[in-house]
Formats: structure tokens, C-alpha cells, sequence
């Protein structure tokens, strides 16, 4: 019996975690996403009404909704092959040394994933300012005009990109090195052995047993930028003319600057529905390309 | 990972908030107050004579302008709120409709006479059924100008009308060295605004309801692109307003008293090459009033406090008192009529312009929806190339019917 009761004794706090951070919000945004709750009904529930479905309707009708919506994927398309790539890189160059200095260089790729977003954002915002910014300046040098970075609505998505693609790099490097940590120096000798040059010794050795964790880097990847919120949000406040609003960025703005919960919850579910639906496809693909 | 650090952020602020709330037990009484940006030091100060007088001690927590909706939420979610709260007028409407203020009306301000609607400048939070909060501070639009830059381009008067500004501004934005002649901030949903009234005209239909077809807003409409057109205006939305004015780039603007003391601060020895005058009108030189307010908790612990402290910072000499801390404008209509008698040629002209003023229309939502509405339309045209047409009839269908009461 007290065998029986041990496994669900150690996944119960990660269970209980799991239900109350993510599946009790779902359901209660489940639930709002059917009512017209505003700040008043926040106050007092009786205030707020069931309205059904018309939350949806008036989302789908939205405009600024499937701006986000489309921002999000643009995001999504530009940042994702980025941040995978470059991440796999770097880890691939700084695994070519034990030294004091690809050490040091390790520690360096890894802060912008510790340092707080308010200072990175005031440090890229004056990189990129129009006025005074460091870019515009260099340009200036080079005898090129200025460039609106953040404030021009075809190029804010690509700046902003840049930001969360340097941060989103730095978590993925250091699970590329662990992964590149547990390849066997053997196989690598080996294969150098019997004249293999380097660039084959990464694509056919290195890269089939990295695989899973390109996977499990794409597909975090690819969730974490369906969901990018903190770098248009200090940034750009998702401006000019909501060319940068994600829709995490929308909901927010809906619910705490609007008060529209009813609206919010609405959209919530549907970021989740969409996120749950990219994921499934990513893991079934892995499943086909495995079998 | 950005949800969970959202409902993090909800649970530490409930800690904090539990935490603020629940010191005020015992037997000495406490009111904790929220007062706007950084001015909570200087308001600490303010009351001192309060606290020694009455033994109520004040709390004062600072609340980032641009985070107030965040934490007003928050605490109407946990019911557990300040006890007085600054609320800017653009605000009111929203947090009075969310039921977390106390109803100042009629009978609970009986034995606060200070705090009677006819002794303030705006009188339109105290009239009606219901009021939710008495006026603190004042705050309006005027023209800053750099009296030094104009002469050197032969402009010796600030303009009267919009036409002079889009003129003088071709003027300066000509002159050698480069520049600009004006300034458009791209997040300022009054200035267009402002332009209606001074062009004779309102966004408010006679039924109270937002109305974008008055001719006055089209005449409003082409000025605004019009200073864009002519490349007077910076096009890029991170220009700072400050430094632009500091340095000539943008020698006029329209912005608050709360310039002058940015720029005092940022570029002391600019003082006496510039001045601010009056809005530009062509029919009438309306500004905007705005300010902020303060309400009472609903729920808050210790009402008459509440209202005892509403009593002593309306009372004009705490107005005054907070004029030379803050430099806020005073609610006050008596303590406006000495700062505008004794403090200075600045400070005429902002008590001046608010004698002319009016608030923003009482819609629902101006920030977030009514006001973006109109800034999103504006600078789509002269950011984006799209057709003044067909974006304003989107503005119109967007904000058609919205209530303005």
C-alpha cells in the first residue's frame, strides 16, 4: 500500500504547483472570459454579468486583436530560427575551449539572462533613440541619416526583436554546452581519426546527438515568443500605432489598463488554445521524424 | 514564464498591501495615502502640521504614474486599499464607476464646509448625484516658446493664432543650423483636442455623446498633419521633450507647468530665454483643464480621519503650501487668485489659462480607448501616409455613441 502511495507523494508538490499557477488561472479565465467583469464588478462579483460568448465574438471582430495576432507571428518567425541558431552556435565556439578566457566569455553570454529587464530596456533605449541613441550616431559617423528604430512602424518589430533575441539566447547556450558536455569524447576522436574534417564531425556527429535538445530548446523557444511580453511592453509600451503589441502585450493592456477582464480572460484562452495547439504539432512531428 | 511572473507580481503585492493595511490597528490613528510620481517626499512634509495638530499620522507611498492602474486594480481585486488616493482626472470616471470610492455627496460632507464644490476651480466632480473625490491640484496647457530663438529669427511676439504657430514654426525649422519650429508629443491625446476649442469647436455633440464631425475638428486635423507636412515637427516618437527645448531643436511647444520645472532643473542658466504664453486660438484660446483629485477609500479603516485630512490640504493655505513645494497649481479658486497675483509672470499666465480651460470630455475610457482612438488615427496619417479620410470616418465609427456625460 505505503509502495503504492510513495511516487504520488513526490509528484505532489510539482502537482499541486501545476494546479494552482496553471490550471487554476485557465479555468478561472475560462470562467471570466464569459462575464463582462470590469473594475467595478472586480469589487463587488454581483456586478458583473454572463454574457456568454460574446466576448469571443467582439474579439474575433477585433482589429487590434489580429494586429497582435500577426505581430506575435511575426515575432515568432523572426526570433525563434534566431535565437536557436545563434544560441547552438555560440555554444559550439565556446566548447572548443576549457580555457580561463572561453570561460570568462561563458559567464558573459550568460548575463543578459540575469540582468532586469528595466535596465535593459533603459540601456536598448538609448541605444536605439533617435535623438542621441548610440546607432544613430555610428550611422551619423558613417555619413548615413538617422534611422527611427523604435518609432517607425515597419522597423519597431525587427529592434524589438533584436532585444529579446539577445536575451533569449543566453538560457539556450547553456543548455546547448550541457548537452555538448555529454557527447563522448570518443566518438569525436574516432571519427577525427579516420580523417573526418571538423565540419563533418559537427553535422554527423554532433548535430544527430544534440537532437533532443534542439528540440526541447525549440519548442520552449517557440512558446516563450507566442507569449513575448516584457521587451514591447518596456520598450515601446507596443507602439507606434500598435506595430509592436503582442498579444500577451494586448491582454494586458485590455485587462489592467481597460479594466476589461470579460475581454481579456477571452483572449487569454485563446493565446493558450493556440499555444497548446503549436506544441502538439512540434511533439507529433518529433514523434513522426522519430519513428 | 511571463503569466507566472504576472501572478507573482499579484501575490507579492497582496503581501505588500496586507502588509501596509494592516499597520494601521492599535490605538493611534494612521491614514495611508498614495500620491502620484515623485512628489510623496514633499507631501510628507506638507502634512506635518496636520499630524502635530490632530495626532493622525500619514503614510505616503509613492505610485509611478504609469503603474497606478496596476495597483489600483490590484487593490479593488483584494479590497484592501489606501485610505486617500490621488487620482488623476483623466482617471475619475473609471475608478468612481468601480464602486472602491467613497460617496462624497450630500450628507458625509456635512461638517467639512471646505470641501463645498463652489470653492474649487472645477466644479464638475462635486456637481451631479454622485462625486467620488474633491479636487487637489490644477494643472493645464500653455505655449512654451524660446524667446531668444524667435528673436534671432526676427519673431519678436509669441503667436496668437494656430496659423502664426504653422508660419513662425516654417520660419524657425528654416533657420541655419537645423531644427525644428514645434513640438507634437505622439502620445498627447489633448493637444489635438485643444486645437478643436481654440478653432471654436468641441469633440461633444448636444447629446453629450463623442462626435468627430465637427468642422472645427477637420480644421483641428489639418494643422496637426499640417505641421507634420511641412517638416516642423520631429517625426520620431522617442524625442525627448526636455532636452529638445534645452537645446533649440524644438524651440515652441505646448506642454504643463511641470516643464518650466524640468527645464529649470535640466538647464538652469536657459532662465529668462524663454517664456510660456497663452494658447493659440482663432477663436477662442481654451486649454485644457486637468489636475488630479483625491478620493476616499470605501472601506478604508478610518473615515472621519479621511475626510479631516480632505479638509486641511483644501484649506488655501495648504494649497499655497503645496504651490511652492510642488509647484502644482492650486484647486483652490482663492488660492489660485493669490498665486496668480503675487508669484510671478509664469505663474499669471498659467493662472490665466486657467480661467480658460475646460477637462477633457467624462467618457468611460479617454486613455485607453477614446483618446487612443484619436491619437492612433492622427499618427497613422503623418506617420504611415494613410488617407485623412478614411482614417478619420475609422476614428468616428470607433468612437461613435461613446457617452461623454
Amino acid at each position: 500500500m505505503s509502495r503504492q502511495i510513495i511516487p504520488y507523494a513526490f509528484i505532489a508538490p510539482a502537482m499541486l504547483l501545476l494546479l494552482a499557477f496553471g490550471v487554476l488561472p485557465i479555468a478561472v479565465a475560462l470562467l471570466v472570459s464569459l462575464t463582462d467583469l470590469d473594475l467595478a464588478g472586480l469589487g463587488d462579483w454581483a456586478g458583473a454579468g454572463y454574457v456568454g460568448l460574446d466576448n469571443y465574438r467582439s474579439l474575433l471582430a477585433d482589429s487590434a486583436f489580429w494586429q497582435a495576432m500577426a505581430n506575435t507571428g511575426v515575432y515568432t518567425v523572426l526570433g525563434v530560427p534566431a535565437v536557436v541558431v545563434t544560441s547552438l552556435a555560440v555554444a559550439l565556439l565556446l566548447n572548443r575551449s576549457e580555457g580561463r578566457f572561453f570561460r570568462a566569455l561563458r559567464a558573459f553570454y550568460f548575463v543578459p539572462a540575469v540582468t532586469a529587464i528595466v535596465a535593459v530596456s533603459l540601456v536598448w533605449g538609448y541605444l536605439y533613440n533617435t535623438q542621441f541613441g548610440l546607432l544613430n550616431h555610428l550611422l551619423g559617423v558613417a555619413g548615413l541619416p538617422p534611422v527611427r528604430w523604435l518609432t517607425d512602424p515597419a522597423l519597431v518589430k525587427p529592434s524589438v526583436a533584436v532585444v529579446a533575441v539577445w536575451r533569449g539566447t543566453a538560457l539556450n547556450i547553456i543548455i546547448f554546452l550541457a548537452a555538448l558536455k555529454a557527447i563522448p569524447r570518443e566518438y569525436l576522436e574516432a571519427a577525427a581519426l579516420d580523417g573526418a574534417s571538423e565540419l563533418r564531425r559537427i553535422t554527423s556527429i554532433v548535430l544527430p546527438l544534440l537532437r533532443f535538445a534542439i528540440v526541447f530548446v525549440t519548442v520552449t523557444t517557440v512558446i516563450a515568443w507566442l507569449q513575448i511580453f516584457d521587451e514591447p511592453y518596456v520598450l515601446t509600451k507596443g507602439g507606434p500605432l500598435g506595430a509592436s503589441t503582442s498579444v500577451s502585450l494586448f491582454l494586458y493592456q485590455q485587462g489592467f489598463s481597460s479594466g476589461r477582464f470579460g475581454y481579456a480572460g477571452a483572449g487569454t484562452l485563446v493565446l493558450f488554445l493556440v499555444i497548446a495547439a503549436v506544441t502538439l504539432l512540434q511533439v507529433r512531428a518529433r514523434r513522426l521524424d522519430a519513428s | 514564464m511571463s503569466r507566472l511572473r504576472t501572478v507573482l507580481i499579484a501575490v507579492m503585492s497582496l503581501v505588500v498591501l496586507t502588509a501596509c493595511s494592516g499597520a494601521g490597528d492599535g490605538s493611534s490613528r494612521e491614514l495611508t495615502v498614495w500620491i502620484m510620481g515623485d512628489s510623496s517626499d514633499r507631501f510628507q512634509e506638507l502634512v506635518e502640521p496636520f499630524s502635530a495638530r490632530t495626532r493622525i499620522r500619514v503614510e505616503t507611498v509613492a505610485v509611478p504614474w504609469d503603474s497606478i492602474d496596476q495597483k489600483f486594480t490590484t487593490a479593488v481585486a483584494s479590497g484592501k486599499g489606501p485610505d486617500v488616493l490621488q487620482i488623476g482626472l483623466s482617471k475619475l470616471r473609471a475608478y468612481t464607476r468601480s464602486g472602491a470610492l467613497l460617496d462624497l455627496a450630500g450628507p458625509t460632507l456635512k461638517g467639512h464646509p471646505g470641501l463645498a464644490a463652489r470653492g474649487f476651480v472645477d466644479r464638475t466632480a462635486l456637481s451631479g448625484g454622485h462625486a467620488s473625490s474633491v479636487p487637489w491640484s490644477s494643472d493645464t496647457r500653455v505655449l512654451f516658446y524660446r524667446s531668444d530663438i524667435l528673436a534671432a529669427a526676427g519673431i519678436t511676439e509669441p503667436p496668437r493664432t494656430w496659423e502664426q504657430v504653422r508660419a513662425d514654426a516654417k520660419v524657425l525649422t528654416a533657420r541655419d543650423g537645423g531644427g525644428y519650429g514645434f513640438f507634437i508629443p505622439q502620445w498627447d491625446s489633448a493637444l489635438p483636442v485643444i486645437m478643436t476649442w481654440s478653432m471654436g469647436g468641441d469633440i461633444v455633440d448636444a447629446h453629450r455623446r463623442i462626435d468627430f464631425g465637427d468642422p472645427a475638428f477637420r480644421r483641428a486635423v489639418d494643422l496637426y498633419t499640417g505641421l507634420y507636412a511641412d517638416g516642423s515637427v520631429p517625426a520620431d516618437g522617442d524625442f525627448d521633450q526636455v532636452q529638445g527645448f534645452v537645446s533649440g531643436a524644438t524651440p515652441m511647444l505646448v506642454s504643463g507647468p511641470y516643464l518650466a520645472g524640468a527645464i529649470s532643473e535640466a538647464a538652469p542658466e536657459l532662465a529668462g530665454r524663454w517664456a510660456v504664453a497663452p494658447i493659440p486660438g482663432d477663436v477662442t484660446h481654451t486649454s485644457l483643464l486637468s489636475g488630479s483629485h483625491l478620493g476616499v477609500w470605501r472601506t478604508g479603516h478610518d473615515r472621519d480621519a479621511a475626510l479631516r485630512l480632505l479638509d486641511f490640504l483644501s484649506e488655501p493655505r495648504t494649497q499655497l503650501a503645496w504651490y511652492r513645494l510642488d509647484g502644482q497649481l492650486p484647486a483652490v479658486r482663492s488660492a489660485l487668485d493669490e498665486v496668480r497675483h503675487a508669484a510671478g509672470p509664469q505663474a499669471a499666465v498659467y493662472a490665466g489659462q486657467l480661467s480658460e480651460a475646460r477637462p477633457l470630455p467624462q467618457v468611460p475610457d479617454w486613455d485607453s480607448r477614446t483618446g487612443k482612438a484619436l491619437l492612433d488615427a492622427l499618427n497613422s496619417i503623418v506617420l504611415t501616409g494613410a488617407d485623412p479620410g478614411t482614417a478619420l470616418r475609422e476614428l468616428s465609427a470607433a468612437t461613435r455613441g461613446t457617452s461623454a456625460s
